[in-house]
């Protein structure tokens, strides 16, 4: 008969202190002969590496990744919002700045990951390489957030450089959900290195002042690195610095009546049907329908909105709108504009963005329109000709361009 | 000790909403994105970090009073590389869109590296005239 080792045990809180004991049991070390390479001690001699280094950066990458997170994750609702969900159509440029701020924090971050990863590089050679069950475990989601936050940075800039072939992905959703676990896996590795975090940023750390001038001189260079990268693309969004966005993938004054597109009426393959003479805007409502051509809706009452393209990809611009209040249209068909969401529809016949809902908060705002002019000229057919919905604080995909069709639901 | 558990568990549980959310979401190809991730890890640890390990055992050979400039330089030149370099290539210009990458970015690219190029000589002649002007004084950057 074959007796247990261990004393028996009773209660949760002893299993998990046997499980704990498990995870942490060391495991023994590997033959002396496999440290070879760089895995041999005092490969990495460079003395500006430091654990108070190191913490500096990661709290810096830390502050970046979460503003990325919460302005993605905020995008992401928008666009796909759950029943809980509200998003305000004031104040007008609110996703705008957010937006912006998440593509410009994200392209500032990259000189930060690059040094914060060079600054732990040696580690990735310790020895032995795994300790115990606890620290595999923790090696591998250490791993697993390296790779997401470069996933998340390298994806990000081909992104906004449209550069799509080097992704097997549909670039959304995969980014999505790697952000997710890129600050998972963050959690975790503050978790288990709070400690040393502390240790490093608050005591006196006894460092020569010569290794504390180079630390500085470092994170001074980093931070000049992000300061020139933000310098040169962030005109895409900020109109002022829009001079010195020579590396921005978009220049706010280029394009079709001085306004940059994403989707042109030939990639959507729309044009034959918007340019049709027979096009009608139909408008169906809880107790009428009305059929619109261009005529009929510039015999509407038409007002005037200063109001910017805010493209996910962090670019933005403003327009000058002329059109219908979609508040109007609404009130046509029979339905309360202040307690009615519609559906507008595109002439596309496919395609992830061919329609969207506008909900009541943003069908009641005066600003919202189904613009027929930019710039006083007609819409281009690039810009949605001959009718597009433009609002207020909504991202560039929900603002539906070439409109066939407009369902309202709401009260009479 | 508690906030480190609620950290770590947290942090789990986001990183196993993450693969979940990833799996059941039908416009998610998980290999595509697996082959991503391996990809980017593998490409930084490996080729891209040799590199940076070479280019800083290259700067052990400049003159200490100028290496953190230097140092700096070449930071800011590979990132600002990082972004421009996808613009630069243009594969994402279209045909029929001409507000997509309007601007001639090989150019600027090689401009913007020529202004780090010139604000590092210019730093690096007033480094080098204080050292003449205290010549007690040591350099910084000494490794």
């Amino acid at each position: 008969m074959v007796r247990h080792p261990d004393t028996p045990v009773s209660g949760r809180a002893a299993v998990l202190r046997r499980l704990a004991r498990w995870c942490l049991a060391p495991w023994p070390a590997p033959p002396v002969t496999l440290r070879r390479g760089p895995l041999r001690p005092g490969v990495f001699r460079s003395r500006l590496r430091s654990t108070r280094m190191t913490s500096q950066l990661g709290v810096a990458l830390g502050v970046a990744f979460g503003i990325c997170f919460g302005t993605g994750l905020l995008s992401h609702l928008i666009q796909h919002p759950p029943g809980w969900f509200w998003w305000p159509a004031r104040p007008v440029g609110l996703y705008r700045f957010t937006q912006g701020l998440h593509v410009a924090t994200g392209l500032a971050a990259i000189p930060l990951l690059g040094a914060k990863l060079w600054s732990v590089y040696p580690r990735l050679f310790s020895w032995p390489p795994v300790r115990s069950i606890a620290h595999a475990a923790e090696r591998a989601s250490l791993g697993l957030l390296v790779a997401a936050a470069l996933f998340l940075l390298v994806s990000g800039v081909l992104n906004i450089s449209r550069w799509y072939a080097p992704m097997p992905f549909f670039f959304t959703a995969g980014h999505y959900w790697v952000a997710w676990l890129a600050v998972g896996g963050l959690l975790v590795h503050i978790g288990v290195h709070l400690p040393a975090v502390r240790a490093a940023l608050t005591r006196p750390t006894g460092e020569p002042r010569q290794d504390g001038l180079n630390r500085r001189a470092l994170l001074g260079g980093v931070a000049a690195a992000s300061g020139l990268i933000t310098l040169s693309t962030v005109g895409q969004t900020i109109r002022p610095l829009a001079g010195l966005a020579v590396l921005a993938p978009r220049h706010p004054d280029v394009g079709p009546q001085g306004l940059p597109v994403n989707r042109t009426a030939a990639g959507a393959g729309v044009r034959a049907a918007a340019l049709d003479p027979a096009y009608r805007l139909r408008v169906t409502g809880p107790d009428r329908s009305v059929s619109l051509d261009l005529a009929a809706l510039d015999r509407l009452p038409q007002y005037t909105a200063e109001l910017p393209i805010a493209c996910v990809e962090g670019w933005s611009a403003t327009g000058t709108w002329t059109g219908v209040r979609l508040g109007d249209l609404v009130a046509l068909v029979g339905a309360d504009p202040r307690h009615s969401s519609a559906w507008v529809e595109s002439l596309q016949v496919g395609g992830r963005y061919r329609a969207c809902t506008v909900p009541p908060e943003h069908v009641r705002d005066p600003l919202t329109l189904i613009a027929l002019r930019l710039g006083g000229e007609p819409l281009h057919l690039d810009h949605g000709y001959p009718a597009r919905l433009i609002a207020p604080n909504r991202p560039g995909v929900l603002q539906t361009k070439w409109l066939s069709r407009i369902i309202v639901s709401g009260t009479p | 000790m508690k906030t480190r558990t609620g950290l770590i568990v947290g942090g789990c549980l986001l990183m196993a909403y993450a693969v979940v959310g990833a799996l059941t979401d039908t416009d998610v190809a998980p290999g595509g994105v697996l082959l991503f991730l391996a990809a980017v890890l593998v490409g930084h640890d490996v080729a891209w970090m040799a590199a940076v390990l070479a280019v800083g055992v290259a700067l052990t050979r400049v003159p200490p009073l100028y290496r953190p400039t230097i140092r700096t330089a070449v930071l800011t030149a590979a990132a600002v590389t990082v972004v421009g370099l996808p613009l630069a290539l243009g594969f994402g210009r279209a045909a029929d869109n001409a507000s997509v990458l309007p601007l001639p970015y090989g150019r600027n690219l090689a401009a913007v590296l020529l202004v780090v190029a010139a604000t590092t000589l210019l730093v690096c002649v007033v480094r080098r005239r204080q050292a003449v002007r205290n010549p007690k004084d040591p350099p910084s950057g000494v490794r």
